[in-house]
C-alpha cells in the first residue's frame, strides 16, 4: 500500500533531523518497537510487534537509513520477517521544512507490504492499520521533539528533558 | 504446559479430564472423547459445522475453551438421537434429503432443533434466518427449510411430544 | 432398517427406478454417525503440518527444524530432499491438448516454493497442536523472487520466467475454429461485443481436504483412508509415485464431506502426507484446516474473456468470436491438468444456438497463485456467461425480447444427431421444450408487467435468462487419449448372499449426491428384489470393481449402467438355476420381490433364499453341468459419443438495490433434461445445491490477490459463501429424453445448476439496470461493482 502525509513540528528543523537519526526517539515512537540498536551509522537491528487484523506476531529484521540528504531528507526502510505470521516491509521518504524558525513541516510517503498469514487474514485492514501504525508514529515523534505542552505527564517531560540533554551533548 | 481440571455432564454421563488451556470444546469432544458426530470446518465460528448445546442453548464449540466448562451440561448430535428428541426432525431430514454430504448436518439439526423449541410456528423466512450461521455447500439450503417446516407442522398438529 | 418408503407409491414390485427412494445413508449421517477421514484413530497415529511459503515466488535457501524437534511431541521435519528419495515427480499435460507444457512437480519443493500457501516442509507430531507449535519454530531462508501475478502480462517478454526451461509462461493454447468468421463479421447486421471477467473462487468444501495413510512395514502394505472422489485413480498415484505394485496400495473412501470436484485432484501435500506415513511405518493423518484451504485447495474460473456475436437482419445468431485467457498457478495440475477449463471455454461457447462460423481461442497461462484445475462445472460456467451474455446484448440491439430472440436460435429438437461449430457431437437434447416448460413454470408476462410497476416506484427488479449444454458420461476422449490413467469404464459386481439379500460393489463414489442411493434403486429393480434387501459397497479399492470414481457427471450414466446390467445377468443366472431346480422352460420364470415367480400369473414357486441355500449348501443337488454364478460383474463404456451432452435452460428474477448495490433473489427456476431420471428427488437436489454454488461465484466468492501474489482471503469471514438467509427457492422442472448409448438411458444431472446459474444471475442484474444504462460483466457482481456501474463510487 501507499500513502502520504504531513506532519506539523514545533521544532527547528535541524532539531527534528537529529531526532529522526537518533535511535532512542525512533524506538520511542516506533509502535510496538521492542529494541532499535544501530550497527552503524545507517543500519539498525530492530524487534517489533504489530496487530494487522487478528494475527499479532513480533518481528525481527533491519532498519536501513537511506538516500540521505542531511538536514532535508532520508529514505527510512524496514524489512522484518515475523516467523509463522509472515513478513513485512515498508519504507518511507521523509523531508523536512522549515515551517518558520521555530517549526518544521514534516511530510511522508510511505510504501508498506506484508505477506503470508497477515495478509491472508488481515488483508482488509493492511492500509488501515499502516496508515494508523504511521500516524502514531509521526504523532509520537511530533510529541518528542516538540516543546512539552503545558498539561504533559512528568514522564513524558522528562523523556523529553532527557532528549534534549542527549542532543545538546551531542550538537 | 498449563491443564485444568474439569468435571461436567457430556449427553448424561459425567466425565472428568484435565484440559490444556488452549484447547477448545469441539477438539475435546472429539480428540479426548471420541465424540466424532460434532465435525470441525473453520476453527474460526464462521460455519457453523461444531454447533453443540451447552447448558441448555446452541454454542459453536470453536469459539468455548474447555477450560470453561467445570460443572457444565454438554450435549451433541449423538446424545440428542439417542434421546429421541429429534427423531421426527431426523426422519423429516431423511425422507426430504435434507442431507448430502452430511458433514453440516449434526449441527444443522442442533440448530433446528433449537429454533423449534422456542418458536413453534417459524415462517420460512424465521427458518432461514435461524440457520444462516450454519452453511451447507451441498443442498443450497431449501430442503432444509422444507424438513424444518414439515417437523414445526407436524407437531402442531399431533399435540406435545411425549 | 427404517425404510419411509410407501409400497403403494411404486406402480410394479420393485420398480424403484424413477422413484425418489431415501437414500440408505441418511440414516447413519443424522446421528452423526458417519466415518470421515478425520473420524478414524490409528494405534500410533501421528499428525502432519506444513510449514507454507509466505512469498508467492521465492528461492529456499536452508530449512533449519533444530528448535522445532526441540519440543515434547514434535517428531520429525521433513524436506522435499528427503521425499524425492521415496517418491517419484510428475508433470501434468494431456498429449491431446497438443502444445501443452508444466514443469515437475515434487511433494514438497527442492528449491523454490511458487505461489503463497506452497507447502515447503512438514512438521510431524503426536498432536496437530503440537505440529502447528512446530512449524512456529521452523526456520526457513528464503530470497524472494518477482512474482508473476498479472495474467494479461504473463506473456510479456519483462515477464520473469517460472520456470526457465519452459521458455516462457504458457502452459497451452488453442484455437477452435470452423466456417468463416471473419466474412461473416463483414457481413453482419449488427455486432454485439464485450468483456467479461469470472472472478478466481475455490470450492470451500465443509469437510477440509483430509487424508490419514498408513504403512505397515511387515507387510509392506500401505493403506490410504482419503477424502478422495476417485479412490482407484488415487491407488494407481501412490502406487507409481511411490514405486510400489498396485495390489500393495488400498485407498478407502467411506463419508467424504463434499467434493465438487475439489477432491478428485493429486494434492503435494496429501502425497507427502503418504510418503511420510512410508518412512516412519505408522499411520499419518492430514487434515487441512480452513486458512491451508483457502490457499492450497484448487482454485478455479479466473478468466477474462473478448466476445463478439454477429447477427444478421432477421435476428439470426451468424458467428462468435471468443478470445478467452485464463490465469493458473505455477504448475498444472495432476492429472487432470489445468489447461481443460480453457479448452472447455472453447469447445461450449454458443452450445445451445444454431449458428455455422465460430472462431474461439484461449491462453492459458501459468502465476505464481494458487494451482487452478476442474471444479464443480469446469468451464460450463465461463461459456454459458459469455454466450448468454452476447445473446442477451444481441437481443437488446436488434430490439428482440430475449425469450424471443433464444426461441429463434435455439438448435431445433428434431436436428440431432448434430455436431456443433465447436465440434461438440450432440444426441437427443430438448432447447426448444425445454424453453417451453421454463414459460410454463414463470408466468413470464407477469413477471415483466411486476417489473413496469415496481420500476415506477424506484424499484429495479430483473429477470435473467440462462440456456445452457452440459457434458457428461465422459469417455476416453476426455482425459484417457491423452495418456492419463482416468478410467471412463466402470463396474459393478451383483451378488446374491445365502439369505436371499443382494450386495452391489460398484466403482463410482459417493460424496452426498446419492450414488449408494440410485445403485440401489437399480439393482434391486434389475434382479427383483426388495429395495431394502440390497446393500451397496463402494469406496474401497480392494472391494470394488475397478472404476473412475464420481466426476463429471458420470455416476448415474456409467455406473448405473455397469450396475443395471450387472443386476440384469445376476437374475439371469439365478433364473437358469431355478430353471433346472422347478423344472420349468427358459423364459417362464421371473423373480419378484425376493421370490422366484411364475412369469405368467405370478404365482410364488420359491423364495430366492431357497435357491440361494441349495446353490450354497446343497450343491449336490443340482445337476453336475450346470452353471451356478450368482455373482455377476460388468463393466460399462461409452462408444459412440465423447460425452452425453445435456442440456438445460434457467431463470433468474432478483432485485437491486441501486443504493447500496445489494442483489436479493427472489426466485430462480430451472428446467433441466438429463435422460432417463433415476431419482427425481436427488436430480432436483444437485440442482439447487448447483444453482446455490453457481449464485456463490456469481455474487460473493472471489480469491483476492495483491499485485504482489499475496492471496487476500484466508477466513471465512473475507470469503463469503452463500448461507441461507441470502437464498431463494428454485423450482425444477424436467424433460427425460434417454440417451440411447445404454440400457438406462441415463446421462448425468451434478453440474447443471452451476453451469448457468451465474448467467442467469449477471442478465437478471443487467435487466435490472438497464433503464439506467448500466451494466456488469465482472463476477463476482459486488455491491461495489454495481455502484460503480451506476456511477455512484469511483471505479
Amino acid at each position: 500500500m501507499d500513502m502520504t502525509g504531513e506532519q506539523k513540528i514545533s521544532a527547528p528543523r535541524q532539531t527534528v533531523w537529529l531526532a529522526l537519526n537518533d535511535a532512542e526517539v525512533l524506538k520511542a515512537c516506533i509502535p510496538g518497537c521492542t529494541a532499535l540498536e544501530k550497527t552503524s551509522d545507517t543500519e539498525m537491528k530492530a524487534a517489533a510487534t504489530l496487530s494487522v487484523g487478528p494475527v499479532k506476531a513480533s518481528f525481527t529484521g533491519n532498519v536501513t537509513l537511506s538516500e540521505i540528504d542531511a538536514p532535508t531528507s532520508y529514505v527510512i526502510s524496514g524489512q522484518g520477517s515475523g516467523g509463522v505470521a509472515g513478513f513485512a516491509k515498508g519504507s518511507a521518504k521523509v523531508v523536512l521544512a522549515d515551517d518558520g524558525p521555530e517549526a518544521t513541516l514534516l511530510t511522508y510517503t510511505v510504501k508498506a507490504d506484508v505477506g503470508g498469514k497477515i495478509a491472508q487474514l488481515g488483508g482488509r485492514l493492511i492500509d488501515q492499520t499502516a496508515k494508523k501504525l504511521a500516524g502514531e508514529f509521526f504523532k509520537s515523534f511530533s510529541d518528542a521533539v516538540g516543546p512539552h505542552a503545558p498539561d504533559a505527564d512528568a514522564e513524558t517531560v522528562e523523556k523529553k528533558k532527557g532528549f534534549f540533554k542527549r542532543l545538546l551533548g551531542k550538537a | 504446559m498449563t491443564t485444568n481440571s474439569i468435571t461436567l455432564t457430556v449427553n448424561g454421563d459425567q466425565v472428568r479430564r484435565d484440559v490444556p488451556a488452549r484447547q477448545h470444546l469441539i477438539d475435546f469432544l472429539r480428540l479426548d472423547l471420541g465424540l466424532m458426530g460434532s465435525h470441525v470446518a473453520c476453527e474460526h465460528g464462521v460455519c457453523g459445522a461444531c454447533t453443540v448445546r451447552l447448558d441448555g442453548a446452541i454454542v459453536r464449540g470453536c469459539l468455548v475453551l474447555a477450560a470453561s466448562l467445570h460443572g457444565s451440561t454438554v450435549e451433541t448430535i449423538e446424545g440428542v438421537s439417542d434421546s429421541g428428541e429429534i427423531r421426527d426432525l431426523q426422519d423429516a431430514f431423511i425422507a426430504r434429503n435434507a442431507a448430502q454430504c452430511g458433514y453440516c448436518t449434526p449441527g444443522m439439526l442442533m440448530t433446528a432443533a433449537d429454533l423449534l423449541k422456542s418458536n413453534a410456528t417459524p415462517t420460512r423466512a424465521e427458518i432461514r434466518e435461524h440457520i444462516s450461521g450454519n452453511y451447507c455447500r451441498c443442498t443450497g439450503y431449501q430442503a432444509i427449510v422444507d424438513a424444518v417446516e414439515t417437523t414445526a407442522h407436524k407437531r402442531r398438529s399431533s399435540g406435545p411430544k411425549p | 432398517m427404517n425404510e419411509n418408503i410407501d409400497p403403494r407409491a411404486l406402480d410394479r414390485p420393485n420398480s424403484y427406478i424413477g422413484k425418489s427412494v431415501p437414500r440408505p445413508n441418511l440414516p447413519k449421517l443424522v446421528e452423526g454417525r458417519g466415518q470421515f477421514v478425520d473420524d478414524v484413530v490409528l494405534p500410533r497415529m501421528v499428525h502432519v503440518a506444513f510449514v507454507r511459503s509466505p512469498h508467492a515466488h521465492a528461492k529456499i535457501n536452508a530449512i533449519n527444524g533444530a528448535e522445532a524437534l526441540k519440543i515434547p511431541g514434535v517428531l520429525r521435519i521433513v524436506t522435499g530432499r528427503e521425499l524425492a528419495a521415496i517418491c517419484d515427480p510428475w508433470v501434468a499435460v494431456l498429449v491431446h491438448l497438443a502444445g501443452m507444457k508444466s514443469a515437475p512437480q515434487y511433494p514438497l519443493p527442492l528449491e523454490r516454493a511458487t505461489w503463497h500457501g506452497e507447502a515447503v516442509a512438514a512438521v510431524v507430531a503426536e498432536s496437530r497442536a503440537l505440529a502447528e507449535d512446530g512449524i512456529a519454530k521452523v526456520d526457513v531462508d528464503y530470497d524472494p523472487l518477482p512474482a508473476v501475478a498479472d495474467m494479461e502480462t504473463a506473456l510479456a517478454p519483462t515477464t520473469p520466467l517460472i520456470h526457465a526451461e519452459l521458455g516462457d509462461n504458457l502452459c497451452f493454447q488453442r484455437t477452435n475454429e470452423s466456417g468463416d468468421v471473419t466474412a461473416a463479421f463483414k457481413a453482419a447486421h449488427k455486432i454485439v461485443e464485450a468483456t467479461f471477467h469470472t472472478g478466481r473462487h475455490t470450492g470451500v468444501t465443509l469437510e477440509p481436504r483430509s487424508i490419514l495413510a498408513d504403512y505397515n512395514k511387515g507387510s509392506g502394505k500401505l493403506v490410504v483412508h482419503h477424502s478422495t472422489q476417485a479412490p482407484h485413480m488415487m491407488q494407481g498415484v501412490f502406487a507409481k509415485h511411490l514405486r510400489m505394485p498396485e495390489g500393495d496400495v488400498r485407498v478407502i473412501c467411506v463419508d467424504v464431506g463434499g467434493s465438487y470436484g475439489i477432491k478428485v485432484h493429486v494434492y503435494p501435500d496429501e502425497v507427502a502426507t503418504v510418503a511420510i506415513a512410508k518412512l516412519m511405518g505408522r499411520p499419518v493423518k492430514f487434515i487441512a484446516d480452513r486458512l491451508e484451504s483457502f490457499g492450497s485447495d484448487i482454485h478455479a474460473r479466473d478468466h477474462r474473456i473478448n466476445g463478439k456475436m454477429a447477427v444478421d437482419a432477421e435476428g439470426r445468431i451468424t458467428a462468435i468470436d471468443i478470445d478467452d485467457l485464463t490465469g493458473i498457478g505455477p504448475y498444472s495440475v495432476y492429472p487432470r491438468t489445468s489447461a481443460v477449463e480453457g479448452n472447455q471455454v472453447i469447445n461450449l461457447v454458443g452450445g445451445p444456438y444454431d449458428f455455422a462460423n465460430y472462431r474461439a481461442k484461449t491462453t492459458v497461462v501459468l502465476q505464481n497463485k494458487t494451482p487452478t484445475c476442474q471444479y464443480r462445472a469446469v468451464g460450463h460456467p465461463i461459456a454459458t456467461t459469455v454466450t448468454e451474455g452476447l445473446v442477451d446484448l444481441a437481443a437488446e440491439a436488434l430490439g428482440m425480447d430475449p425469450i424471443a430472440f433464444r426461441l429463434k436460435n435455439l438448435m431445433r429438437d428434431d436436428s440431432y444427431p448434430r455436431t456443433s461449430p465447436a465440434g461438440m457431437k450432440f444426441e437427443g437434447l430438448s432447447h426448444i421444450k425445454s424453453l417451453g416448460r421454463l414459460m410454463d413454470m414463470i408466468d413470464y408476462p407477469l413477471l415483466r408487467s411486476e417489473q413496469d410497476a415496481m420500476r415506477a416506484q424506484g424499484i429495479y427488479r430483473g429477470i435473467g435468462f440462462a440456456a445452457f449444454i452440459e457434458l457428461t458420461n465422459p469417455s476416453p476422449f476426455m482425459y484417457g487419449i491423452g495418456g492419463a490413467r482416468i478410467s471412463a469404464q466402470d463396474g459393478c459386481t451383483v451378488r446374491i448372499d445365502p439369505d436371499g439379500s443382494v450386495v452391489a460393489a460398484t466403482g463410482v463414489t459417493e460424496q452426498g449426491q446419492g450414488t449408494e442411493g440410485i445403485i440401489r434403486q437399480i439393482v434391486a429393480e434389475a434382479v427383483g428384489v426388495p429395495i431394502h434387501t440390497v446393500r451397496v459397497v463402494t469406496g474401497d479399492t480392494q472391494t470394488t470393481p475397478y472404476g473412475g470414481g464420481t466426476w463429471a457427471c458420470r455416476g448415474a450414466g456409467i455406473g448405473g449402467e455397469a450396475a443395471l446390467q450387472a443386476g440384469i445377468a445376476t437374475r439371469a443366472a439365478a433364473l437358469r438355476v431355478a430353471s433346472a431346480m422347478l423344472q420349468a422352460s427358459a423364459g417362464t420364470l421371473d423373480i419378484v420381490n425376493g421370490n422366484i415367480v411364475d412369469r405368467a400369473t405370478g404365482a410364488v414357486r420359491m423364495p430366492l433364499a431357497e435357491l440361494t441355500r441349495i446353490v450354497y449348501f446343497r450343491g449336490d443337488t443340482l445337476p453336475p453341468d450346470l452353471p451356478r454364478e450368482l455373482m455377476q460383474t460388468r463393466h460399462f463404456i461409452t462408444k459412440e459419443f465423447p460425452f452425453a451432452f445435456t442440456n438445460g435452460i434457467q431463470a433468474s428474477w432478483l432485485e437491486v438495490d441501486v443504493e447500496t448495490g445489494l442483489v436479493k433473489l427472489l426466485k430462480h427456476w430451472v428446467v433441466e433434461d438429463c435422460g432417463r431420471i433415476i431419482n427425481p428427488q436427488l436430480v432436483d437436489e444437485q440442482v439447487r445445491g448447483g444453482v446455490v454454488q453457481g449464485i456463490g461465484g456469481a455474487l460473493y466468492e472471489h480469491c483476492a490477490y495483491s499485485p504482489e501474489g499475496q492471496l487476500l482471503v484466508g477466513s471465512m469471514a473475507d470469503y463469503l459463501v452463500p448461507m441461507a438467509a441470502e437464498m431463494p427457492d428454485i423450482e425444477v422442472g424436467h424433460i427425460e429424453t434417454p440417451t440411447r448409448e445404454s440400457l438406462l438411458g441415463a446421462k448425468g444431472a451434478g453440474e447443471a445448476g452451476t453451469a448457468g446459474a451465474p448467467a442467469a444471475i449477471m442478465n437478471a442484474i443487467n435487466d435490472a439496470l438497464r433503464p439506467l444504462k448500466a451494466q456488469v460483466l465482472a463476477q463476482p457482481f459486488s455491491p461495489e461493482r454495481i455502484l460503480q456501474a451506476l456511477g455512484k463510487v469511483p471505479t
